[in-house]
């Protein structure tokens, strides 16, 4: 009997553990994503859908690393990016847990970025897409 | 900000006019400097980076970089306690930032040397040098604070004064 309340408790646990995945990741798959999330270009002076990025929306609470979630002109998620100034990978700093809401990962891309109004200084974008290589097109312009 | 932004990109110069005795200009009297980008940030630059303009021309900074916003902003200890690198006598400017296809304009009225900057991209060595009419051979360049401050990567940027005398205008590297 103990077994068997036992495992009710671990599956109801894990459903709900699931459940509680896939609200976050629901919250955020279309534009915009619910708050603490705001629009990128109304907290410092940027495009509102930057080329190759999508239109951005991000934690203030969480600048300069993010994550900033990135949407098509659709409104859909495309990519989850991390911004890591450069001056900032150093043997005593680091970006430990950060929170990875948009679900699965089809590949990685990592860039360098000169810097833009909210992280300006040098650093690296993280870019985790979750569409597919030729799907990156929907963000391309 | 969406006003200051208009004000900039309609004018070309509301600011300018503010810190600056606006003159009329002929269009071909227009020293046109383009604040670019490479598709993704990983380069940013002015183009020229290096340009010698007449007394009382007209510079205008133009932003073709679709995904970004950039300043130019004078070395001058009004902005942002940057150390002096205009003339004596010379007022400084701050474009504020400029989103793409905005511009902003001055007119430069004192002889010699003039270095600004782009706010965002200063660490990234986006920086420019104007020189206006013939560069005096004690201006700003003999004090030893002008370096102060300033990242190595926009040190190694500007380009040589006599480049500049000698080509009119130099491209960015």
């Amino acid at each position: 009997m103990k077994k068997v309340s036992l495992l009710t408790a671990t599956a109801l646990l894990g459903g709900i553990a699931m459940a509680s995945a896939q609200d976050a990741a629901s919250t955020v798959t279309e534009a915009p994503p619910a708050a603490p999330y705001q629009k990128v270009s109304e907290l410092a002076p940027l495009p509102d859908f930057i080329p190759g990025l999508g239109q951005l929306f991000v934690d203030p609470e969480t600048l300069p690393a993010g994550p900033f979630l990135a949407y098509d002109h659709d409104g859909k998620l495309v990519s989850t990016v991390y911004m890591v100034p450069i001056e900032d990978l150093t043997p005593d700093k680091g970006f430990d847990d950060l929170v990875a809401p948009g679900g699965a990962v089809d590949h990685v891309d990592v860039h360098y970025n000169a810097g833009h109004p909210g992280v300006e200084t040098p650093h690296a974008h993280i870019v985790l897409w979750h569409v597919s290589k030729d799907e990156e097109a929907r963000v391309a312009q | 900000m969406l006003n200051r932004r208009k004000a900039i990109g309609m004018g070309g110069g509301f600011f300018a006019a503010l810190a600056l005795p606006a003159f009329p200009a002929s269009a071909e009297a227009v020293a046109e400097i383009v604040m670019g980008g490479r598709v993704g940030g990983s380069h940013v630059w002015f183009d020229p980076v290096g340009l010698l303009v007449q007394p009382g021309q007209m510079v205008r900074w133009i932003n073709r970089d679709p995904g970004n916003a950039h300043t130019a902003t004078a070395y001058h200890p009004a902005n942002s306690g940057k150390p002096n690198r205009i003339p004596p006598g010379a007022q400084p400017w701050d474009s504020g930032y400029l989103l793409p296809d905005e511009s902003f304009s001055v007119k430069l009225t004192v002889p010699g040397v003039y270095d600004y900057f782009c706010i965002p991209h200063e660490q990234a060595g986006m920086v420019g040098r104007i020189i206006v009419g013939a560069p005096p051979t004690d201006g700003w360049q003999s004090a030893s604070a002008a370096d102060d401050g300033l990242p190595q990567a926009a040190l190694q940027a500007f380009p040589a004064v006599e480049e500049i005398m000698a080509k009119g205008r130099v491209e960015p590297r």
